[in-house]
């Protein structure tokens, strides 16, 4: 066999092989992804069910309540983008967080068994939320470095891939607790 | 639970009187080993020298019998210490939990934690077994080995695991496998082969990338599913496995299978045996078999497993 001929098949090894780790990436995180929505549909489900058992005692976050229910209807339409997805999840997050410390203010609430048999659900749907958002934002990792290192980012910029966005802490989250602001 | 400090204090006090009598046990025992140890070595010295031949026989001799010898005469000694020293210990971190100095884990729950390969001998002591708030665990001395064959058809032993072996009820649920080894191939070969090599490892299950810097020096973790890994490791329990691995001072193994967790302290020496030729009393000798103790029992606690989520209530 010609020098020229073995080296020709090499270099199309290479390329195939550069080929299916990027496919295999993109349909990891489309696998992932697909297990992002099952988890957040489980808390979609729930935001009815806590808004009507909450807001006969939560006259002043009436507003909260609307909010929560607006972004969930928006949320759950079909054929929104996964980036669209992604920050309307963050701001869930956030709404259902508000709620969850206004429950605080209320015993009536807290002391009822449906409300508390809701929150420990949330509680643990965010865990699982919080599992399947590392997992899916780990896969985009992975997925954004070989689009961008050579040699895969040729192969990438060919085949027109691009940056995929990861899940980002909720800004509540990241923000230090003001003390203050508890006690006024 | 008591911590390590209280239980120091319950040695010295508590077992004194004990202790005091095994001290002097050990004493003459001690002298008993050393004298029958040199009528032995000149009576079998004086046969090699009359018989002028045989000498891999004789010494091969020399030391089963030596072993037989030594092994007779420290079992009740071994004994006594075991009930007068480790039960009281065990006890006294917990009255309700159940100590058995001659068994150990079952193979079954051995080789089901996929830690390691199926061992072709398993021996172990030092059972213990109880609930600490509500969370069924168990745990022993185990050590596994493992037939070898050399090209002359000679059969070696090798140890595959040597140390404390513990088994928990864990307090999520899930479906899949998830393994925590130590990450030997990305310390000795750096970051980018020792990944290669472990993302290709056949023998265990898809590797997992976890999200914590710490831990992932420390460890690799397999499993069969990305999400449900990072369900059971959240960023908080990597953070207590973290702790519980600095603590130990040695190499952690863990698992996740079942309904339970499992963990392999590697100690590579049999634990909580007496001391022979150092004194009972000793700061350091006591301190091991209450760190040891404390170490294993206290993990409920340290990983907070009695926390059960909704889940699994």
């Amino acid at each position: 066999m010609s020098i020229p001929l073995i080296i020709l098949i090499v270099l199309a090894l290479i390329l195939v092989l550069m080929y299916n780790s990027l496919i295999a990436k993109k349909n990891q995180v489309e696998n992932i992804f697909a297990s992002v929505d099952t988890v957040l549909k489980k808390r979609y489900d729930l935001i009815p069910n806590l808004v009507a058992s909450v807001s006969k005692y939560m006259e002043h976050e009436k507003s909260l309540l609307e909010e929560v229910t607006k972004l969930r209807a928006e949320a759950t339409k079909p054929d929104i983008s996964d980036a669209h997805k992604i920050a309307l999840d963050a701001k869930i997050s956030s709404a259902l967080g508000s709620i969850m410390v206004a429950v605080e203010n209320y015993p009536e609430l807290k002391a009822n068994e449906n409300v508390m048999h809701l929150q420990h659900t949330l509680h643990e749907i965010e865990e699982q939320i919080s599992a399947v958002r590392r997992a899916y934002n780990q896969s985009v990792t992975d997925y954004n470095n070989a689009i961008e290192m050579v040699p895969t980012s040729f192969m990438a910029s060919l085949m027109n891939y691009r940056r995929k966005q990861v899940f980002e802490i909720v800004e509540n989250e990241r923000k230090n607790v003001d003390v203050k602001e508890l006690f006024s | 639970m008591k911590s390590v400090s209280e239980l120091t204090d319950f040695y010295y006090k508590n077992l004194f009187p004990t202790l005091e009598k095994l001290e002097s046990d050990r004493k003459s025992l001690r002298h008993k080993i050393i004298s029958i140890a040199i009528i032995c070595t000149v009576v079998f010295a004086a046969v090699a020298y009359k018989l002028g031949n045989f000498y891999e026989f004789i010494l091969f001799a020399y030391i089963a019998f030596g072993a037989i010898i030594y092994k007779f005469l420290v079992h009740d000694y071994t004994h006594e210490f075991k009930m007068g020293v480790i039960k009281p210990l065990v006890h006294a971190i917990d009255s309700s939990l159940l100590y058995s100095s001659a068994t150990h884990i079952s193979e079954y729950l051995f080789e089901h934690s996929k830690l390691f390969d199926t061992p072709d001998r398993m021996s172990g002591n030092d059972y213990v077994k109880g609930q600490i708030d509500g969370i069924n665990i168990q745990f022993s001395d185990i050590h596994a080995q493992k037939k070898n064959q050399n090209s002359k058809g000679k059969d070696s032993w090798s140890t595959i695991f040597q140390g404390l072996f513990i088994v928990a009820d864990f307090n999520k649920h899930f479906m899949g496998e998830t393994v925590i080894l130590p990450d030997t191939a990305q310390s000795t070969f750096g970051d980018i082969i020792g990944h290669w090599l472990q993302s290709n490892n056949a023998s265990r299950d898809e590797l997992v990338k976890m999200d914590d810097p710490e831990f992932e020096k420390e460890f690799v973790v397999y499993s069969t599913n990305q999400i449900e890994a990072r369900y059971i490791l959240s960023h908080s329990l990597m953070k207590k496995l973290l702790a519980f691995k600095h603590k130990s001072k040695h190499s952690v193994y863990i698992s996740f299978i079942g309904t339970h967790i499992y963990m392999a302290v590697s100690y590579d020496k049999d634990l909580f045996e007496p001391a022979i030729f150092h004194s009972l009393l000793d700061y350091k000798v006591a301190m091991e078999y209450i760190k040891t103790l404390h170490l294993a029992i206290g993990v409920v606690e340290e990983l907070k497993l009695n926390q059960k989520l909704w889940s699994k209530r």
